[in-house]
This record gives C-alpha cells, sequence and structure tokens, in this order.
C-alpha cells in the first residue's frame, strides 16, 4: 500500500515525466472527442445558416428545433420499441446460455471441454456474410414447416436468435476465464455437500459471475443495439426494424439537412451513451480477458 | 402529353440485354378474371424513407381507401436497402404491391417467378400507357409484370442565371464543340464546367452511356451491354477518349462524392453542366421556387451526325406485384389503381413532382420544367432504362462500376481496363 | 489450475446422479445444438455454395461450378488483389499502430496518471457509437463543405479529394478505423492489467526500473494470454473489416476490400456465388489466427 521508494529524486523526475505523459494524452483524449463535440455544435445550428455563412461563421441561431424535428422525423418511440425488444432478450439469452457453458466448462471435466470452448470462441470470430444466405433460407424453412412463414424471417425473434448464437462465443470465453480465476475450493465443496448441478449452478456460481456478468451486458447490448447488418437482410417490414433504420429516414434519398443528421445522430447514440457512463466502472472492472494469475 | 406519348410509342425501347425475344402479347382477352374491387386487405411496399416519399406514399393510399373501400398498409423501405435486399423480400414474405423498376431489374425477378403476372391488369387499363411501355414492362415469356408510374429523363441540367451570366443560352449547347465552348467559360469564370461524382459507382454510368450513344449509336450501346459487342472494341474506346477530354472541367474530387454532391455543386450554383436523371428536381422546389425556377434540362449534344440525339436514357418506374405475397389479387388491384389515370392523380395532387407515365394524364398543371422535361423525352427516337438496369446485375455494379472508376482516376490506363472488362464479362456463368 | 483428465483428485470424487447428467447435458446441449444450427451449418453450407452457380433464389437451379468461381476470383478479377492489398495495410496499421497505441494508453491508465479517469471515457467513447453514428459524424467532418475542408479554406466547388484520392484515402479510413479500435484494445487490455499483481510493479520500481522497462520486462510477459487475444482480435478484425468502409462508399468498391466484395456480390439482383467464395476466402484467411489462439487456449487449459 505505501510507496517504499526511497530515492526522492527518482519520485520527483516521474513525477515530471508523468506530467508530461498526462498532458500529452490529454492532447489525444481532446483530439478524440472533437468530432463528437463538433457534431453536437453543428446539431444546434439551422442548417441554411451553415450553407449561407460557411461552418466556421458564428451562429445566429443556437436553438433544439434540429433535435425536435429529428425526434418528429425519425419515429423514435416505434424504432427504440423495436430495439429494446431485440437488444433485451438477445442480451439475458446470450448471457444466460453463456454462463452454462462457463460453468460446465470450468466445473467439469469433459473430454471434449477444451473442444467446446474453441468452437464457441471460433463460431464468434466468423465473417457474418459467410453465413447469410443458407441463413436466410434456413429461416424460411423453419418457418415453413411450422406453417408461419415469419416466425423466424421478419421477426423479432429471428434478429434475437441470431445475434445470440455470434455472441455466443465471446460471453462464453470472457465468463470461463472469468470462472477460471475463482478458487475451485468454491465449487468442491458444493460438491461434496451432494449438491445437484442445478443447485451448484443457481446457488454458487451465478453470484460469483455477478460482475463479469454486468460488464458483458453493458457490451452486449452497446453491439447489438448498434447492429444494422441483421436487422437489414432478415427483416422486411420496417415497422419491425431497430434504431439504426431510423436514421434512414432523415437521410433521404432527396434533400439532406445535415444539421438535422447530426441532431439525430446524437439522439441514436444516448442510449447507449447513458448505458455507458451510468455503468461505467462495470466496463472494465467485470471483464477478465484471459486469467493472468496462473 | 398525348402527343408525346404516341411518339414515343414508335420509338425502341431497350428491353433489357439478356432477353431474345420481344413476346409481346398480340390478341389480348377480354375475359379478365381479376381487378374486382373487394379484394380484400392488402399491403403496399414503399421505396424511400425521407419525409417528402412518406408523405406522398400516405397521401395516395389514403386516396386509394377512399376510392375502392379497401383496407391498404404501407410499408416503407429505406431505398437502397431496399434495392440490395430485393431478392430476400421477394423470397421471403412481401407485400402485396410494391414500387419497382422497369427492363432488366423487373425481368430478372420475372424470370425467377418471384413476380405475379399482371398481364390481366394490362387487359384493363393498358391503353393508358403507350406501346414502349407495355415493352418495357413485358418480361421473357411475353407477359407484364410490371406497371409504369413515372419516368424521368437523363439530360444536362444546367441553371439558367448561370448560363445568361456567361452569355450562353442552354438551348443552343447543341453539338460538341458547343458543349466545350460552354466548360471553357465556365472554367474561365472559375466554376466547374461539368460537376460529376461517382462514389457510389453508378453516377458516372449516365455519362458512359449517353457518350456511347452519342458516339457509337443506341444498336451498339444495346449490343454492347448484351455482351453481342466487345468492350475492347476501339469504338469504347473513342467513347473514353471523349469522356477524358471532359476531365479537365470536372470538379477534383469527383470519387468523393455521390450523387447528392453533385446536387449540391448545381444548386449553389458552383457549376455549369451536371448529367442527371431529373428526378432530383423536387429538391429545387423543397430550396426554394425560384431555384426551382431557374433549373433547365437540355439533351446531351451530338457528337456523330449520323445519331444525333436519338437516343435518351429514362428509367422507368413503377410497380409489380409480388408472387409470395399473401394477397397477390388485392396486389393487382392495388397496382391497377395506383398505375391508372385516377391513381396517379392522386399522387400530383399529394404535390409530388413527377412525371406521369400515364397517357391520359392532364398536364396542364405541369410546369415549364415539367414540360421541358416531355420535350427531351419527346427529341430522342430510342429509350434506354440506365446501365445498371440494361445488363446483368453481376456485371453493372461488381465490374462496370470500378472500371469507370479506375478510369476516372488513371485515364491513360483505359485499354488495359477495357481488357479487364472483357475478360470479367467473359469469365461470367451462362444464366 | 484447471482440472482436466490428468487432475485426477476431483474427478474421481465425482458420481453424477441421473438427474445431474440430465441437468448437464442440457446446460451444454441447448446452446451447442443452437450455435451449430445458426452458425457452423450456415458456414458450411456458404463453403459448399461457393462451388455452385446460384442466384440464391430456387435451390433447382443451382449448379456445379467446381473451382470456377475461385478462378475467375483469383485470375480475372483484378479488383480483388486490389483488396487483399488493403486488407494487408489494414492489418499493418492495426499491428504496427493502433493497437500498440491501445496498449500503451491502457497502460498509462492503468497506472492512474493524472485524468485517467476522463481518458478512458474519452477514448472508449466511439466504440459505444454505432456504424450508423460514427458515419454521419465523420462525414460532417470530412465532406465538402465540412469541417476538414474549412480549415483548408476549401469551400464545395473546389474540395481537396479525401475519399476519392489513393494517395490519402487509405489513411483517413484507417485513422476513422483506429479511432475505434484504440479504445477497444485499451479496455481489454485495461481488464487484463487490473489483474496483475501491483507488488509486481512496485518492485521493478524499486529496482529503479524506467517505466519503460517496467513496461516491457514486467507487464508484457505477464499478460502473455491477454497478448495473444488481443493479437488475434486485431488480425480476425483487420480481414473482417466491413462497416467502416460500407460506411463510406456503399456497396461500391471506392476502397475495395475483402468484406466489402463479398457483401456486393450477395446482395441485390446480382448475387452470385462469387461472394459466396469471396466469404470462404475470407473465412480461410482467418483461419490461421484462430488455430493459433486455440492452440494457445488449448495449453492454457492443459497447463
Amino acid at each position: 500500500m505505501t510507496t517504499l521508494i526511497p530515492e526522492k529524486k527518482y519520485k520527483n523526475t516521474q513525477k515530471t515525466k508523468d506530467r508530461f505523459i498526462s498532458i500529452f494524452i490529454g492532447f489525444f483524449a481532446l483530439a478524440w472527442l472533437f468530432p463528437i463535440a463538433w457534431t453536437i455544435w453543428s446539431s444546434l445550428r439551422p442548417y441554411n445558416d451553415v450553407i449561407a455563412n460557411g461552418v466556421f461563421s458564428v451562429p445566429d441561431t443556437l436553438n433544439l428545433d434540429n433535435y425536435i424535428n429529428a425526434i418528429r422525423l425519425m419515429k423514435l418511440p416505434m424504432y427504440l420499441t423495436n430495439s429494446l425488444l431485440i437488444t433485451i432478450p438477445a442480451v439475458i439469452l446470450t448471457l444466460g446460455f453463456g454462463s452454462l457453458i462457463a460453468f460446465v466448462v470450468s466445473r467439469y471435466s469433459f473430454k471434449f471441454n477444451v473442444a467446446l470452448l474453441l468452437f464457441f470462441t471460433a463460431g464468434n470470430l466468423l465473417p457474418q456474410q459467410l453465413v447469410f444466405i443458407p441463413l436466410f433460407k434456413m429461416y424460411l424453412s423453419i418457418g415453413d414447416f411450422f406453417g408461419n412463414r415469419a416466425l423466424l424471417y421478419d421477426s423479432i425473434l429471428g434478429v434475437v436468435l441470431i445475434h445470440v448464437a455470434f455472441q455466443l462465443g465471446f460471453a462464453t470465453f470472457v465468463l470461463s476465464s472469468f470462472l477460471k480465476t475463482i478458487p475451485k475450493e468454491i465449487s468442491e465443496s458444493a460438491m461434496v455437500d451432494g449438491a445437484s448441478v442445478w443447485v451448484h449452478f443457481t446457488k454458487i456460481i451465478l453470484p460469483l459471475l455477478r460482475p463479469p456478468l454486468a460488464s458483458l451486458a453493458v457490451l452486449m447490448s452497446t453491439w447489438i443495439y448498434n447492429d444494422f447488418f441483421w436487422a437489414l437482410v432478415l427483416m422486411k417490414s420496417d415497422s419491425k426494424r431497430p434504431i439504426t433504420s431510423a436514421l434512414a429516414r432523415l437521410q433521404g434519398e432527396f434533400v439532406t439537412d445535415f444539421n438535422l443528421l447530426a441532431a439525430g445522430a446524437i439522439v441514436a447514440a444516448l442510449p447507449t451513451l447513458i448505458v455507458f457512463f451510468v455503468l461505467r466502472k462495470q466496463f472494465v472492472s467485470g471483464l477478465t480477458v484471459g486469467s493472468t494469475k496462473g | 402529353m398525348s402527343e408525346q406519348n404516341n411518339g414515343m410509342s414508335r420509338r425502341t425501347v431497350l428491353k433489357g440485354a439478356a432477353v431474345g425475344g420481344l413476346g409481346i402479347a398480340a390478341g389480348s382477352t377480354l375475359l379478365t378474371s381479376c381487378g374486382s374491387k373487394d379484394a380484400g386487405p392488402m399491403k403496399w411496399g414503399g421505396r424511400g424513407l425521407e419525409e417528402s416519399s412518406v408523405q406522398w406514399h400516405e397521401a395516395v393510399a389514403a386516396s386509394f381507401e377512399e376510392a375502392t373501400g379497401t383496407k391498404v398498409t404501407l410499408n416503407m423501405n429505406d431505398s437502397n436497402a431496399f434495392q440490395n435486399n430485393l431478392s430476400q423480400y421477394l423470397q421471403g414474405t412481401p407485400d402485396d404491391g410494391f414500387d419497382w423498376q422497369a427492363g432488366y431489374r423487373m425481368q430478372f425477378y420475372a424470370d425467377q417467378g418471384l413476380l405475379e403476372d399482371v398481364s390481366s391488369v394490362w387487359d384493363e387499363i393498358g391503353g393508358q400507357f403507350a406501346e414502349s411501355y407495355k415493352i418495357a414492362s413485358t418480361a421473357a415469356d411475353g407477359k407484364q409484370y410490371f406497371l409504369p408510374t413515372s419516368w424521368y429523363p437523363w439530360g444536362l441540367h444546367y441553371r439558367k442565371s448561370t448560363m445568361t451570366e456567361l452569355g450562353l443560352d442552354p438551348e443552343n449547347i447543341a453539338t460538341w464543340d458547343d458543349f466545350m465552348k460552354m466548360l471553357e467559360a465556365t472554367k474561365k469564370k472559375g466554376l466547374i464546367g461539368y460537376a460529376l461524382g461517382d462514389k457510389g459507382g453508378w453516377e458516372a454510368m449516365g455519362t458512359f452511356d449517353i457518350l456511347n450513344a452519342r458516339i457509337n449509336g443506341y444498336q451498339f450501346h444495346v449490343d454492347l451491354l448484351a455482351g453481342r459487342e466487345k468492350w475492347t472494341d476501339a469504338k469504347v474506346a473513342e467513347v473514353f477518349k471523349y469522356f477524358e477530354m471532359m476531365i479537365p472541367y470536372m470538379n477534383t474530387n469527383v470519387l468523393d462524392i455521390s450523387w447528392e454532391g453533385m446536387r449540391d455543386l448545381l444548386l449553389q450554383k458552383k457549376c455549369g453542366a451536371m448529367m442527371m436523371g431529373s428526378w432530383f428536381s423536387g429538391d429545387f422546389k423543397t430550396l426554394s421556387q425560384a431555384d426551382y425556377d431557374d433549373l433547365w434540362i437540355v439533351p446531351f449534344p451530338e457528337i456523330n451526325p449520323e445519331h444525333g440525339r436519338d437516343t435518351i436514357d429514362a428509367p422507368i418506374d413503377g410497380l409489380c406485384v409480388a408472387a409470395n405475397g399473401e394477397n397477390p389479387e388485392g396486389g393487382k388491384a392495388l397496382v391497377q389503381w395506383l398505375a391508372s389515370k385516377e391513381g396517379m392523380q392522386a399522387r400530383l395532387d399529394s404535390g409530388n413532382t413527377f412525371t406521369s407515365a400515364n397517357n391520359g394524364q392532364d398536364t396542364s398543371s405541369y410546369d415549364p420544367f415539367q414540360k421541358q422535361q416531355l420535350a427531351v423525352m419527346g427529341e430522342a427516337k430510342y429509350i434506354t432504362q440506365f446501365l445498371d438496369r440494361d445488363t446483368r446485375q453481376d456485371f453493372a455494379n461488381p465490374v462496370v462500376a470500378p472500371a469507370i472508376q479506375n478510369f476516372l482516376r488513371n485515364p491513360k490506363d483505359i485499354n488495359k481496363i477495357l481488357e479487364s472488362v472483357q475478360e470479367q464479362w467473359d469469365a461470367l456463368p451462362a444464366l | 489450475m484447471t482440472t482436466t483428465a490428468t487432475n485426477t483428485p476431483v474427478r474421481r470424487r465425482r458420481s453424477f446422479s441421473r438427474k445431474d447428467r440430465l441437468t448437464l447435458s442440457a446446460f451444454v446441449g441447448i446452446p451447442t445444438a443452437f450455435h451449430i444450427l445458426l452458425v457452423w451449418v450456415p458456414a458450411i453450407g456458404t463453403i459448399g455454395l461457393s462451388f455452385t452457380f446460384w442466384t440464391g433464389i430456387r435451390i433447382s437451379d443451382i449448379k456445379w461450378a467446381g473451382f470456377q468461381n475461385y478462378n475467375n476470383i483469383f485470375t480475372g478479377t483484378p479488383v480483388f488483389w486490389d483488396a487483399i492489398w488493403h486488407n494487408i495495410i489494414w492489418l499493418l496499421w492495426f499491428g504496427l499502430i493502433a493497437t500498440p497505441l491501445g496498449i500503451l494508453l491502457a497502460y498509462q491508465i492503468d497506472r492512474k496518471i493524472r485524468g485517467h479517469r476522463f481518458y478512458e471515457s474519452a477514448f472508449f467513447v466511439p466504440v459505444v457509437l454505432s456504424l450508423a453514428v460514427t458515419g454521419i459524424i465523420w462525414n460532417f467532418m470530412l465532406q465538402p463543405g465540412g469541417f476538414v475542408q474549412g480549415i483548408m479554406g476549401r469551400d464545395i466547388s473546389n474540395p481537396i479529394s479525401i475519399y476519392g484520392n489513393y494517395d490519402i484515402n487509405t489513411y483517413v479510413i484507417l485513422g476513422i478505423a483506429s479511432w475505434r479500435h484504440i479504445g477497444y484494445i485499451m479496455l481489454l487490455y485495461l481488464s487484463g492489467l487490473k489483474s496483475v499483481d501491483p507488488s509486481l510493479k512496485e518492485a521493478a520500481a524499486i529496482d529503479g526500473a524506467t517505466e519503460w522497462q517496467t513496461f516491457r520486462k514486467v507487464i508484457l510477459p505477464t499478460m502473455k494470454p491477454v497478448n495473444i487475444i488481443i493479437i488475434v482480435i486485431t488480425v480476425i478484425d483487420s480481414l473482417r473489416a466491413f462497416d467502416i468502409v460500407y460506411m463510406i462508399y456503399g456497396s461500391s468498391t471506392g476502397w475495395p476490400i475483402l468484406g466489402i466484395l463479398v457483401f456486393q456480390n450477395i446482395s441485390g439482383g446480382g448475387m452470385s456465388m462469387k461472394g459466396a467464395a469471396y466469404a470462404v476466402i475470407l473465412f480461410a484467411l482467418c483461419i490461421g489466427p484462430m488455430i493459433a489462439y486455440l492452440k494457445q487456449s488449448f495449453t492454457e487449459d492443459v497447463k
């Protein structure tokens, strides 16, 4: 805890250096945020003002009109609801399945343990486009088999499932890495006590997994919320599509009002930004990528 | 207008490269099986998610419900995404009627059995369209799968005010020499002579189409796109020679901007001429009526006197009925009403600026720019759709688009580029 | 530490009841079956389809093509080699510049330098933004009439070429890609760093080691498993790159890259199994790093 550094001199040069480093990184951090800040700034100005007076002009008016218009044109309630209907179940299912696999793989030893883990991780690394054509055909045939073509295709369920299938690899990987860092004794005592597998999982493992589950929940909801590919190719009804479709309403084939678009972009990004800032601590603290404690 | 359309019926419409027979249904049966008024609730797949498009679709759908008493549900889609996913859309659970395009893009899906035969609708309201539209709506099996609603000509768009400042009149820019003089004059004035964007890969195809048609004629153009002529032909290289002459007068960022960027250059009076389909004119109107009144279109100038100005790219937009829809009969009733005089009038009344494909349309409400579009169209003897609608889809975008982009980057490499295009055509699998 | 077949004590004690066996099978079986059905079956299907001619519509139209799609790509499609070249540049950039920067950043932030909380958030925000939003933001910066052109005194009539200029567009695209990648790598590395025993770092400091020496001699070796994961992510993401290029150029080949070629050939009416062949080539390139990663995990677990 207490620093035991004997040499004051060393400490001082290190301090100066650190200050330099901090300023240097700070400069980059500001550069990193600048495009976002510029977009927010632009979103407060009317487009015609920019066209007439140039990008660097001092604005005549600064107001929230672009936001009001963007929210109206984007049909925000509808798309936001769809996004939540896709994201929340997909995240829950992914984490549920991921915990199950991580639990079995890290607490029981079967011959196929490693293979299983590798198999899921490899699946996560596949390019999405590789599965698209057959998946589409499969969704249709499964739907036809159950007498409802819209069972998986053009349905929120179908999009949820493919997200789960793809993200499962990453979740399994992070969760099992985390479990590896937890002493086995905790589980062993449960096994000795003769607790059933189900009890072992629900009463012992799941509570332990809370930190990585929280951080994964944040990461995965960001990814799934932001996806545009699957919702686009597997859904035909615009009324079922997620928020990524809302921006298309502003982008239009005809006159594009860039400042309105900026406001729309900020609105679309807000939910993930809020989730991120609220749960910022979980983001890092819960992730254990590759255990370093051997 | 009716005179215009009668004129058009004598002209040839490029039917799409790979289709062999014309197969016009000569003896149409008068016994119609569909078109019953109470066809049940139906769905309409619309293209264009932007406000203006959603508005006119909703207005027309409301008029339809009022006129027929049948409920129609609108499903609006982002235009590009809709086009990219049409194959999946039609295989899955499509809307009954949907916005689509004539020519090869329609024929491909008709051949694949994904479109519903709408010959019966043609039997009922076919009289409202010129013969050339019927040809453009006909697939390889001789049946109709498409109903035209609107079209727009590709031509040189000018701002009258900019040309007046240069002491020029767009109407008098009729030959290549006039055209080059105009480019020179705009450049001297510090403006861009010829605004071009090709980020999307398709925009510059319009320029290629028209140069090829002007220099080598309609027949060569059609044959080239159908693979009956070779891209390595000196005639094609000649086209790019003319194209190259225009490059010094273009904006410096051709590959940076898409068609919106071109439009903005004209909108903000930064350029002389722009080759584009007239569909964007509504944007001028949105900006202001004065800007719209300033807009003008003329046909691309003559290059080879043998061909004059006899060809034009004029893509036809319209409607199809999906074979896999829940209610194909309803879909037919829907597209029949939408494409009819009545439906078209409802669309005009909603404030949408477009030129109707319907013969019987009352054109008295057309403004001068719309009338000029008709005049530009009227001058042409041959109508083509557009390069990416007139040839194989696995050729247009994957092969021709990058080839033209490469040409714009390195015009000197054109022979190598054309050789490669031909090689890639030869390597395509037979259809 | 992990139990394996050789580590028997735990194993011997285990006797599963029938119910437990059922539970365990369900725990593993359901997610696995699901994953196989939705990811691996279609993936294998695509590999098969890459040897055919097909428009993706009627099953009966599938025609055997042998290696013709591949032959066509390798010998008759110049844009393919451009794409490969871009993927390689992407990989080099990420591997030599973006990823190391993310790692160094994580290291500094982990040392809790002044303002580390703010920095952590600042660099991570781009990772949270969606592709569409990123696209809009960068368009704002780079389009004619936008910020960057404005700084250089250009308006929309005389902008400098950015996306269309082959001398600079590569760097611009990689810059935007790094804008997101660096934050992601930083996050992953941070999560690894916090499990490094702090006494190790302190010991190094007492020895009078410089920061660089501490990082190189102490941190990097301890972080070996994380390093491998980051290398794999860097390689795979470079190969799979699609989003940012799609956002700038759409499905056109303004800056060809493998992911775009796949998309271009499987979307629209132009769907052909050449697209499937591109996807398989992409997959084949990803296999190498995947195996490297799998091997690492495997040895980890056996240890």
